[in-house]
């Protein structure tokens, strides 16, 4: 993928500027004469294998491994996410009466639709799972101190971003798991006091689920989305770089490594597993659709995708009249808890023990989240298990 | 072009300085400005829903003799509603209910958050299958979280049929 180029293998031309790697240029007509070698002609004007080198030299602390491959595994991840998404947008009319028959379409007849389907519905759930475990890591490992706060900022906001895409999209197949799940998720917003109402209205183009709810998700989903999760990902990696790989809580012993070959290496091994595990899903639970949405129906139980499974449950156990509990004070504490959490951590130190209450805490929302989850996967009924191969008989 | 040579610019005198922060102020007003133009369309455009004003319409949905007295019936209608950019006719589902000789309609959606709430007729209650709320034949809150009974619409009985109206 990446080719390193012959003079970086020694150490001294790798300080040097790239620049001075090319014949020094006095005029264009030396250089004409002198027929560089194209890639020296492009290493003029694009300072590309100064770009790359910097990459491959960038030094890794020791102690640095396996548990900080999960942000290019995401990143490697997004990019199936993108690629599949674009490709189904080809397929894919959002309305009300072509939604579903246009999904049915990609998943049973288009070539390699069931796939390519498959691909972008079990990547969301990858996706969470790893950018969950890369958050666990840089919150365990206190990585979001300073210089890194922003870094940490900038990841909480991409989680939310994450969670919009995921929300939006559930809705696209028009079938009933969507629609229903759709109309409950959107009523939460009705349940803020005062501007409730209006926002509902604004999130559904509408007073209720129909085709104006379809278009704005689909342009949210395919537009706004991917627009705001580029940026901020190109400000969180320019800021990863830009601070560099916090070492271990306790500095070790030895010089940092560059990231060629050792880190790329591990990089590598996880992204071979984690988009292995994605092709491997999507192969062997083949995505299904449910019935066509009927916005008419009184006997479908409305589930939501299984990462909003833990706030599915804390609604259930709210007495009446809390659910704004639920619905936006919990989820909006720990939203704000996590965007300011540098600056709500004041210990010096990154090491666990040194951070008594903000581990513990942290710990304690990490537990109730995950035990919510698994409540809510328990109790789903088999049926209309996420992706359940069962699915497959209502496609018939 | 060669970045090599290029020359510093050299220091502003005070004149140039001032003219420096004038210019700099006019440019950040235009900029402002030019965002204003795209931004208020651009925020009308999106929120154009908001100014949509439902209005009352009365439908027939049953005979008043297929109603008994103690019955509690699901009933479908269809309403021409206009949905975004296309008329579509949109299916309702409501429960009709006759208790102490006056008929009440209500509308299955949970007065929690929305999910279709079931009538079960030997137990005489709404279930609502989402987080467990519980409603009597007369929509009242039994258990669970809903924070209020059931929604009802107006209801009136005219020439032997029964019609239910609907804010569309
Ligand atoms: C799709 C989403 C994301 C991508 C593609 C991504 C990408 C990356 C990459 C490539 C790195 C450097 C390698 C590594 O540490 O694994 C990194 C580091 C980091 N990420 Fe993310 N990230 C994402 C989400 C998040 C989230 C949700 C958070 C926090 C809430 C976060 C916080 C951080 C921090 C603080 C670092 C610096 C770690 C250190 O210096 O030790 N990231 N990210
Ligand atoms: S939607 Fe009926 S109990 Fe929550």
């Amino acid at each position: 993928m990446i080719q390193e180029p012959p003079e970086s293998r020694s150490p001294e031309t790798r300080e040097r500027p790239i620049i001075t790697m090319v014949p020094d240029v006095e005029s264009a007509d030396q250089l004409a004469r002198e027929r560089p070698a194209l890639r020296d002609w492009m290493e003029l004007r694009l300072g590309w294998w100064g770009f790359v080198r910097k990459n491959l030299d960038e030094p890794m602390p020791p102690g640095v491994g396996w548990w900080q491959t999960l942000g290019n595994l995401l990143l490697t991840m997004l990019v199936f996410q993108f690629t599949t998404g674009v490709l189904m947008a080809m397929y894919y009319s959002p309305s009300p009466q072509s939604a579903y028959p246009s999904v049915k379409h990609i998943t049973d007849t288009v070539t390699a639709g069931s796939l390519i389907r498959g691909l972008h519905v079990w990547g969301s759930t990858c996706i969470v799972v790893a950018m969950t475990l890369h958050t666990l890591r840089v919150f365990f490992w206190g990585s979001y101190k300073k210089p890194r706060e922003l870094t940490w900022v900038v990841g909480v906001l991409i989680f939310q971003v994450m969670l919009a895409f995921s929300f939006t999209g559930y809705l696209l197949p028009w079938d009933q798991k969507a629609f229903w799940a759709t109309v409950v998720g959107t009523r939460i917003a009705a349940t803020i006091p005062f501007v409730g109402q209006d926002l509902l209205v604004l999130i559904r183009g509408g007073d209720e689920v129909g085709a104006l709810t379809l278009t704005r998700f689909y342009a949210i989903h395919v537009m706004i989305l991917p627009a705001a999760l580029m940026a901020l990902i190109g400000i969180h990696l320019y800021l990863v770089r830009r601070h560099h790989i916090a070492g271990p809580v306790i500095p070790q012993k030895g010089a940092p490594q560059p990231f060629f070959p050792n880190q790329l290496f591990r990089d590598v091994i996880v992204v071979i597993i984690g988009i292995g595990a994605m092709f491997a899903l999507a192969l062997l639970f083949p995505p299904g659709l449910e019935a066509p949405a009927d916005p008419a129906g009184t006997d479908f139980t409305p589930r939501p995708e299984w990462y909003f499974l833990g706030l599915y449950e804390l609604l259930k156990i709210m007495p009446a009249g809390w659910e704004l509990v639920a619905t936006t004070i919990v989820p909006g504490i720990v939203t704000i808890g996590m965007l300011f959490l540098p600056w709500l951590d004041r210990s010096r130190s990154r090491h666990p023990a040194k951070r008594g209450w903000t581990i513990l805490l942290g710990t304690f929302v990490i537990l109730m989240i995950g035990l919510m989850t698994l409540k809510g996967i328990l109790e789903t009924p088999p049926h209309s298990a996420h992706s359940a191969p069962a699915e497959q008989h209502a496609r018939h | 072009m060669d970045h090599e040579t290029q020359q510093p610019t050299p220091p502003l005198d005070a004149e140039a300085m001032a003219r420096r922060k004038f210019l700099g102020r006019v440019v950040t007003v235009l900029n402002i400005a030019v965002v204003g133009v795209l931004a208020v369309p651009a925020v009308q455009f999106a929120a154009a829903p908001l100014k949509h004003r439902l209005k009352e319409e009365w439908l027939d949905v049953l005979g008043d003799d297929e109603l008994a007295e103690g019955e509690t019936r699901e009933v479908a209608y269809t309403v021409a509603v206009q949905d975004g950019y296309q008329k579509v006719d949109r299916k309702y589902v409501v429960y009709l209910s006759r208790q102490d000789g006056e008929v009440k309609c209500f509308d299955p959606a949970c007065t929690h958050l929305g999910c279709r709430v079931k009538y079960q007729s030997d137990q005489h209650r709404y279930f609502c299958p989402c987080h467990g709320g519980v409603f009597d034949e007369s929509g009242k809150v039994v258990s669970g979280p809903p924070p209020k009974g059931l929604i009802q619409h107006p209801v009136k009985v005219e020439g032997g049929r029964i019609y239910v109206s609907r804010m569309v």
